[in-house]
């Protein structure tokens, strides 16, 4: 009797506890929003004093549906915690999605935030929408993290993906196409990878000794944007202040490009660091410098410090000014140096967890749903 | 009775005793009419040679010893001169030949020494020596390099295998995922890093991100 009591009890605390937690979690999606949420779960999230610090532990799973009559390919959800970082956000952002009209899907946000135990008692998390795409590409959302962008460009290489693994499938049949799917497991493993810092500003932070290093450059046969020159400043396993010299060789105007950035160390090894964007108005013919005034920093976990020795820069992305994007093709990707170092796409890392789960038989089956 | 001796005796008549022996005989001089007569005695002699000395014996020529007072005076100087110079060239010689040959030792050493630890320390260890030194010639010791502390880093976007955060002002916002093969790690220059997975419970490809607040 006196254990029931007891049990009650901390349900009850639990219960309490619990909507305190998600009190400190508002859900906001507009009226006209074409998703709508169907439920919101806090599992394990909890709020515990570490030292002089608060630490909130948010795992939100979200159910929301498409509540319109297109088919949904991918959606990015804006998270802030104004109370914590004043300007800093994040997002999630869910691709190689297609969810049918009234179909539901879930969204996973796990969040942690750290501040002060003397800050302000409340640490109100924000999570809206910022923007969905559908199938016929048209996009709807606020997009202030230029959602739409990025989930154009997901879709795009999705396509580019399945057409790609649909001609193995027609040229040689599963095997083909399961040879295709355990290459790029392979690859996937194999593929070195670096954990990345951004230091605010361009001051190198070692006293490694600073040198201008040249890049070399990938060329893409198709690709609109030709790098013509460009340094970036090194020092041990910093690079910093990139600058790069491109020019439109394509017959529209472009208004946004994007570099990828290898880097080779002493021992020949080569890694994607990271890209260097740019927001410009880029006529036919004309060239365009893109500075970024960043320095990046790779610390080695474990191991002996990462020496840059050389960069390598190709063109990884352009957005025309109407709109429309022009990625790298399979044939590009297919270069060596790049296939060292890119990891696959969204759509075709879909596709591998697909053949993990239901073998070459699922994958199959759903190429054939496109 | 002990009496006083002699020497005790003058000194108590002109009063040079010390403190003790002053008391002493003057107790044994109030008692003993022998003593006490032999210090009137000694008294009134006192009193007589300084009547004496008081006068100044009329043929002394004051011009004459104050000439050769000074006279004295400039022969202990020129004396004191002439040993100066006497010791001076022979002493500075040979310390200045003996500093000029230590220095070439010490010189000679240190070389040897910076040349074998050049030759044996690695490259990198080598360039970062000279970096330092350069620093040393081009930042003043003292001055302040820049607002911040020059050691602190000022981290604000850190993308790992494990998670993204973005970090302002010692308050941190991270995005984690669960664990999964074939995370993929980005960062975006404009101000950005982001972590790719694929949940395995659904299957769907997830891409975190942090911006910074700058961008």
């Amino acid at each position: 009797m006196r254990s029931n009591k007891i049990c009650l009890a901390a349900c009850f605390l639990g219960m309490l506890m619990s909507g305190a937690l998600s009190a400190a979690v508002s859900i906001h999606l507009p009226p006209d929003s074409p998703v709508v949420l169907i439920s919101s779960d806090y599992g394990d999230t909890s709020e515990t004093a570490r030292g002089g610090a608060m630490l909130l532990d948010l795992h939100a799973a979200l159910t929301l549906r498409n509540s319109t009559q297109r088919r949904i390919r991918g959606i990015t959800l804006l998270v802030t915690a104004q109370a914590v970082t004043p300007g800093g956000k994040g997002s999630v952002t869910v691709t190689s999605l297609d969810i049918g009209p009234n179909e539901s899907f879930p969204v996973r946000v796990d969040l942690r935030l750290l501040r002060p135990l003397q800050a302000s008692g409340e640490s109100p998390v924000l999570i809206g929408l910022d923007g969905v795409l559908f199938d016929d590409l048209s996009f709807y959302g606020p997009d202030k993290l230029s959602s739409r962008r990025t989930l154009t460009l997901c879709e795009w290489e999705a396509r580019r993906d399945r057409k790609y693994f649909k001609s193995l499938l027609a040229e040689g049949g599963s095997p083909r196409l399961q040879q295709e799917i355990l290459a790029s497991m392979t690859h996937s493993a194999d593929r070195p990878t670096l954990d990345v810092q951004m230091i605010r500003g361009g001051r190198a932070t070692n006293f490694e000794p600073e040198k201008q290093v040249q890049f070399a450059f990938l060329r893409l046969p198709d690709s609109p944007i030709e790098p013509t020159d460009g340094m970036a400043r090194i020092a041990g396993n910093e690079a910093r202040s990139p600058r790069l010299e491109v020019k439109n060789r394509s017959d529209r105007p472009i208004r946004y490009i994007e570099i990828g950035w290898i880097l080779k160390d002493r021992g020949g090894r080569e890694f994607l660091a990271g890209s260097v964007p740019a927001d410009l108005n880029l006529a036919p013919g004309q060239k365009s410098q893109i500075l970024e005034n960043t320095t990046l920093k790779f610390p080695q976990r474990g191991g002996g410090q990462l020496a840059i020795e050389g960069m390598t820069g190709f063109v990884s992305n352009v957005q025309f000014a109407d709109g429309s994007v022009w990625i790298p093709s399979r044939a590009d990707l297919g270069a060596p140096q790049l296939q060292r170092v890119m990891a696959p796409s969204d759509e075709e890392q879909r596709l591998v967890q697909i053949y993990r789960k239901n073998g070459i038989k699922g994958v199959v089956a759903e190429l054939n749903k496109f | 009775m002990k009496h006083p001796n002699e020497v005790q005796l003058a000194l108590f008549a002109g009063g040079d005793l010390g403190y003790w022996d002053r008391w002493r005989v003057r107790r044994h001089v109030s008692r003993c009419s022998g003593c006490e007569s032999e210090v009137q005695a000694l008294r009134t002699a006192g009193e007589q040679v300084r009547e004496l000395t008081a006068e100044l014996p009329k043929d002394v020529n004051w011009q004459s010893l104050a000439e050769e007072m000074t006279g004295n005076i400039r022969v202990g100087l020129a004396a004191g001169e002439a040993i100066a110079r006497f010791d001076r060239p022979a002493t500075a010689g040979k310390a200045s030949g003996l500093g000029w040959n230590a220095a070439m030792v010490v010189a000679c050493a240190t070389a040897v020494f910076v040349a074998g630890f050049w030759i044996n320390v690695p490259q990198p260890q080598k360039d970062h020596l000279l970096t330092a030194l350069r620093r040393i010639r081009t930042e003043r010791i003292g001055t302040l390099v820049s607002g911040r502390n020059a050691g602190q880093e000022d981290v604000v976007l850190e993308a790992s295998s494990f998670g993204i955060e973005v970090k302002e002002n010692g308050r941190t916002m991270s995005l984690t995922h669960p664990a999964s093969p074939g995370v993929t790690v980005s960062i975006n220059m404009k101000g950005s890093a982001g972590v790719r997975y694929v949940d395995a419970d659904t299957g769907q490809v997830t891409t975190n991100k942090v911006y910074y607040a700058e961008q």
